[in-house]
């Protein structure tokens, strides 16, 4: 699925490059973005059994 | 003003993204906290719907057109305007992982045990896409066109269970359990809150509202509590309290045992797509309102761009979230239960007191 994503995301940048460099705000917010997701792609994909958000809250909760 | 909304698509919206977990959550976590007594806990919640609808509609009516950040623009400025705008964001980004989470989990535990998660995922990516492409009123008609029917189907699954009630596990109705009930309405609050949704398209309402369509908002509010209240008295009626609170969807299994005049049966698989219907509208709906929240932050022109990070982030962040049905019970009791409460009650109570003391001000500007 990371591949799908990440060429989604270059076919976004080119399709719509205009509009990204139309604006620094709108390059800076979809490259931004755009690091967080492929990051947590990439974490997931290298340990896919990682303990989850809810896992780690209810083991320091109780 | 353009009405690209009305307020009845507004209040279908409402009562529609509030099934599924009327149908998931609410009774399991009602026989959970207050036992036999629990299908009594929706009537407490109109104590507290009641005024924040009410506080709404003040806010709708004293800013005519203005959507919340507008609103909260007005009241507090520009940069607590903004603080409260990243609040909401990652409220509605964990909200939608939620939904999406609880989602696959509705479907492998009823109709699809031995589909992914990502197959449930994907279809949903599409179907998404697909609907936003057609635009924001395409999901609202969707609602309004549907739950017409949904009513209906439950209209008759409540006459079908009518007679499989059994009165000892809803009697006697101890003073002991009150306070029970009580603190175990919030189950029903922190759904029927949403409400609060009306104000990020309070924009797209027009700037002339009739009382008649405002009373639209408490339809959808009443309609969400009768729910609520029925949908929970049958589940424990049914299958009893204290099956209720150990299943993890116990009205699924509940209308497993009605049948129409012996006529109709498995109505299961009609409950598992309607609580799925509701969650992609509920998707749909958030979607919308996060794509908003980010405009409203970074003073956006254009948003495509934002699709498909957002689309990344949100897949993945489903598996960081929960993996399991007890997992996302845990995630849903603790955390989500008390941030909705957060957005959906404190801050909204704030800005109608804020209105309220500003209200000079605002009369002079409207």
């Amino acid at each position: 699925m990371i591949y799908i994503f990440a060429f989604s995301l270059i076919y976004t940048m080119i399709k719509l490059k205009d509009q990204l460099l139309s604006a620094y705000r709108n390059l800076i917010l979809f490259l931004f973005l755009s690091i967080i997701g492929l990051t947590l792609g990439i974490v997931y994909v290298i340990n896919p059994y990682l303990p989850s958000i809810s896992a780690m809250l209810e083991k320091y909760m109780k | 003003m353009n009405k690209e909304l009305s307020f009845r698509q507004i209040a279908y919206m409402y009562v529609f993204v509030s099934i599924s977990p009327i149908l998931r959550q609410i009774p399991r976590a009602l026989a959970a906290n207050a036992g036999r007594s629990a299908y009594i806990s929706p009537i407490w919640s109109i104590f507290l719907l009641v005024p924040i609808t009410a506080i709404i509609i003040g806010i709708l009516k004293a800013f005519p057109g203005l959507n919340i950040y507008e609103i909260m623009i007005q009241l507090v400025g520009i940069f607590l305007a903004k603080l409260l705008v990243l609040g909401y964001l990652l409220w509605i980004l964990v909200s939608i992982v939620a939904k999406v989470s609880i989602y696959s989990l509705t479907l492998q535990s009823t109709l699809m045990p031995q589909t992914r998660t990502n197959f449930f995922l994907i279809t949903l990516i599409i179907l998404i896409s697909y609907a936003l492409l057609r635009g924001i009123k395409t999901v609202f008609r969707f609602s309004e066109f549907t739950l017409g029917t949904i009513l209906v189907i439950f209209v008759i699954l409540f006459l079908c269970a009518v007679p499989r009630i059994r009165m000892d596990y809803l009697l006697p109705i101890s003073t002991i359990h009150l306070m029970d009930t009580i603190i175990a309405s919030i189950n029903v609050i922190a759904v029927g809150g949403n409400i609060v949704l009306v104000l990020f398209f309070a924009d797209k309402l027009g700037i002339s509202t009739t009382k008649k369509q405002k009373q639209k908002l408490w339809m959808g509010v009443l309609v969400f509590v009768v729910l609520a209240f029925f949908v929970s008295l049958i589940t424990i009626g049914i299958t009893g309290a204290a099956l209720t609170a150990d299943l993890p969807f116990p009205f699924y299994i509940t209308v497993k045992s009605l049948s129409f005049f012996n006529l109709l049966e498995r109505f299961e698989v009609i409950v598992t797509l309607i609580c799925v219907l509701s969650d992609f509208i509920a998707i749909c709906v958030f979607t919308i309102i996060i794509v908003r929240c980010f405009e409203w932050l970074f003073n956006l022109k254009q948003k495509s761009f934002l699709y498909a990070p957002l689309t990344m982030i949100l897949y993945y962040l489903t598996y960081y979230i929960s993996k399991s049905q007890f997992e996302f019970d845990f995630f849903y009791s603790n955390v989500m239960i008390y941030a909705n409460l957060i957005f959906q009650y404190l801050i909204p109570v704030l800005l109608g007191f804020l209105s309220l003391f500003k209200m000079n001000k605002i009369k002079k500007q409207f």
